[in-house]
């Protein structure tokens, strides 16, 4: 079984599609039609990965999402009809990873999915630290001042991508690609957005961040105050 | 711009000073009808209290020299009678006789009166007798003016309004006099001084009183103006003032109706205005958030069964290896045209979006050469599919603006692929110019060009240069008109030049900074080379076909141009 992926959308055709598709690249897929069951259903079938569409009768989209995200790190993708930036950022804000506009081609369907699930098994002991975080890449674990972080797997890997390489900025786009998986996408608003939720678990003063800082005009770089 | 804004200061400044005079004569009815009103008042209780003045003046004179007359004749009587019935013979006993009368005249009579007798000028006397006086001093001091002498020497009565010197200064008073016969000397002249003096006070005191009461009344007549205009204008100016309120957007203002007069009307008047502007506002405000929400729900409603037909064709499509040929063709037409339809649908909601205010700028501090690079790195593929040169001129400096990259990319995107479409085969030129307000990003080609309607429409919705020409490359219609939407969103411009048979250019300009106003744009929107055909230049490499290149001159234009491939 590689990857089980849950699908809920209250349209059963493209929840069917999408599962054709899914299976079709060797997934398996599991479907919930309904706000209100999907947390119900995420606690049974255990996913790899949530496709969530944002209109959903019962509870809406950015409701389960940000249920699904209080007891799980599992990898969330939006399924959004609205390109509007607004609607975009408030999925993201309740915890979604990334999301896809619709309408959408298979392959860009798979090819996210790839991405978030594209988990590195074969990592080999590494010991990360930006001032005083200290980042064990194999085991997963962030601690700060001797205080264990919980971070989604996306949230540690854009960490550690700015970690690995404390001396260089890294452009938006760059960020895009090393932890997205994204070739062209030009939607930076995911970078924003992770990043203002990364630094509200790991900075003191998230206002005045020192971990993850901001390089005015280019990106972000690792902070090196102190070691 | 700058020396523009300072001259436009400095004549606000001067106009502003001219005008502060009048500023408050023209902003306030109030000032305005006091003014007048106080003025007219003003000016005719001058003229009244003039011409009362002058009235009581002459009759107070005229009443007391007629008295005077009266009075004094009377007593000319009374003295030539002791002048005829007296006995004396001899010049003392004359003298002793005129000073009597004198005396006896002086005491009598009403109020103070001096007494003069003088010899008629032009008498002889045997006897020698001097004149006689109440008061000598005064006498002596010319107070009898020869004129009235010789006056009164004709015979009868005669007077002349003279000025008493007293230790006070000097009183008006009047001089009346008559010829008396004065036994043994002759005749004489008997003359009368009344002073005016109690008269004149009373003419003061009349006219302090009458000036007192004309600065009542025009003091009355300005607080009136005052009240009844207040009345009239408070509620003028609460209507203004709600209705500036309300022009504000604060749409829940009233004005406060109070009895049942004009004005109560007025304010019932003016609330009901409000209020079905209101209305009116609300249930367009209503409608258009409606229409807003209809757009993003037919977005979703539509882009749900979009996707799952767009999978659909593509699974279909990535299958037709194994379809007959007909099948197949046809799920190849299902591909390409969804691949459209998608289109047409996001430009549509697009321009929607734009219609409805709803297209938010996300703006950025952005060198535009990478962004122009981008769009050309994007445009590169169809270029070698039309044969068509692409040449991208950059500045050496950053072009840094503040500019939304994906709205600006897609502008120049679409500009791009236009004109490599109507290229034909000739060259796209790309430039990039900056100057210290704007940044320019012109794309040219030298194609079939347009004419001067044609330019004009370009922009339009829909609107196509000719209906017959194929159009390959699938435009929806809405690329121009939502790249101009873009253009304006930046406060920058999108313009078009064209000329049948010398290619087209179109300019964008966007300023470095919002708020800045544009006024020019680094580049000029009509070519150089508009007039004489278009020459060839040399272009970069494109990635197919380099055989069919001509050499390149790298040195030629290293130093001042960056080329892109």
């Amino acid at each position: 079984m590689r990857g089980r992926v849950l699908v809920v959308d209250d349209d059963t055709a493209l929840a069917e599609m999408i599962g054709i598709v899914l299976r079709s690249e060797g997934f398996d897929p599991v479907f919930c039609e309904d706000g209100d069951e999907a947390l119900g259903v995420f606690r049974a079938t255990q996913p790899d990965l949530v496709l969530l569409d944002l209109m959903l009768p019962g509870k809406d989209g950015n409701e389960v999402c940000r249920q699904i995200r209080g007891e799980s790190g599992v990898p969330i993708v939006m399924l959004t009809a609205k390109s509007d930036t607004v609607d975009v950022v408030l999925g993201l804000e309740s915890g979604a990873d990334d999301y896809i506009s619709k309408p959408f081609k298979p392959k860009e369907l798979v090819a996210r999915v790839r991405a978030r699930l594209r988990r590195s098994d074969e990592p080999a002991p590494e010991h990360l630290s930006i001032g005083d975080v200290s980042i064990d890449v194999p085991g997963h674990r962030v601690v700060r001042a001797g205080r264990p972080i919980s971070l989604t797997p996306l949230e540690f890997d854009l960490l550690v991508a700015l970690a690995r390489k404390p001396w260089q900025v890294f452009t938006r786009e760059i960020l895009l690609e090393k932890v997205w998986g994204y070739r062209h996408a030009a939607d930076t608003r995911l970078v924003n957005v992770h990043v203002q939720r990364l630094r509200s678990k790991i900075e003191n003063d998230p206002e005045q961040p020192e971990i993850v800082v901001t390089v005015r005009g280019v990106g972000y770089k690792a902070g090196v105050t102190s070691t | 711009m700058r020396v523009a804004g300072t001259w436009r200061l400095v004549r606000a400044r001067t106009a502003r000073r001219v005008r502060s005079g009048g500023h408050a004569w023209r902003s306030s009815l109030q000032v305005r009808v006091i003014t007048t009103t106080t003025a007219i008042g003003l000016v005719t209780l001058v003229l009244v209290g003039l011409y009362v003045g002058e009235r009581m003046r002459d009759s107070l004179f005229d009443g007391r020299v007629e008295q005077v007359l009266e009075e004094s004749a009377r007593s000319t009587v009374q003295a030539q009678a002791t002048f005829d019935f007296s006995t004396a013979t001899q010049g003392p006993d004359v003298s002793r006789l005129l000073e009597d009368v004198v005396k006896a005249q002086s005491s009598g009579g009403s109020g103070e009166r001096e007494v003069f007798l003088l010899r008629s000028p032009g008498q002889r006397s045997t006897v020698s007798v001097g004149a006689a006086a109440s008061d000598f001093a005064l006498g002596r001091s010319g107070i009898v003016t020869k004129q009235l002498q010789v006056a009164t020497a004709v015979g009868g009565q005669h007077w002349q309004s003279v000025a008493w010197p007293t230790e006070l200064g000097d009183e008006p008073a009047v001089m009346v006099g008559q010829n008396v016969d004065v036994p043994v000397a002759g005749t004489f002249q008997l003359f009368f001084l009344y002073s005016l003096q109690a008269e004149q006070e009373r003419l003061d005191f009349l006219q302090r009183t009458l000036a007192l009461a004309a600065v009542a009344l025009v003091a009355l007549l300005g607080s009136m103006t005052w009240l009844v205009t207040r009345q009239a204008v408070r509620p003028v100016r609460r209507a203004a003032q709600v209705a500036e309120r309300l022009a504000d957007g604060h749409l829940s203002e009233r004005m406060p109706v109070k009895g049942e007069d004009e004005m109560a009307r007025l304010a019932r008047s003016f609330n009901e205005m409000a209020a079905g502007l209101q209305d009116q506002i609300s249930r367009m405000e209503d409608l258009s958030a409606l229409q807003r929400r209809f757009v993003s729900d037919v977005s979703h409603e539509l882009r749900t069964p979009l996707t799952t037909i767009r999978m659909a064709g593509e699974v279909i499509h990535a299958s037709r290896a194994d379809f007959e040929p007909a099948v197949k063709r046809s799920a190849e037409l299902l591909q390409t045209q969804l691949d459209r339809f998608e289109d047409l649908l996001a430009d549509l909601l697009e321009i929607s979006r734009f219609d409805a205010g709803a297209a938010v700028l996300d703006a950025e501090g952005r060198d535009v050469r990478d962004v122009v690079i981008a769009a050309a790195d994007h445009a590169f593929p169809l270029a070698e599919r039309r044969g068509t040169w692409l040449r991208v001129t950059l500045p050496e400096k950053r072009a840094q603006a503040d500019i939304d990259p994906r709205r600006v990319e897609r502008v120049l995107r679409n500009l791009l692929v236009n004109a490599i479409e109507h290229a034909e085969g000739t060259s796209v030129e790309v430039t990039v110019g900056a100057d210290e307000y704007a940044v320019a990003v012109t794309v040219r080609d030298h194609g079939v060009g347009m004419s001067t309607v044609e330019t004009a429409h370009v922009f339009d919705r829909f609107w196509r240069a000719d209906p017959a020409r194929a159009r390959t490359t699938g435009g929806t219609g809405l690329g121009l008109a939502i790249s101009l939407e873009d253009a304006h969103l930046h406060g920058g411009w999108l313009e078009a030049w064209g000329r049948p048979g010398r290619g087209a250019c179109f300019r964008l300009t966007l300023p470095r900074r919002a708020g800045i106003r544009l006024t020019d744009s680094p580049l000029p929107l009509v070519p150089d080379d508009a007039d004489p055909p278009p020459v060839l230049a040399p272009v970069v490499r494109p990635r197919t076909d380099p055989a069919a290149l001509p050499e390149l001159d790298d040195d030629s234009h290293s130093d001042a141009r960056q080329e892109v491939r």
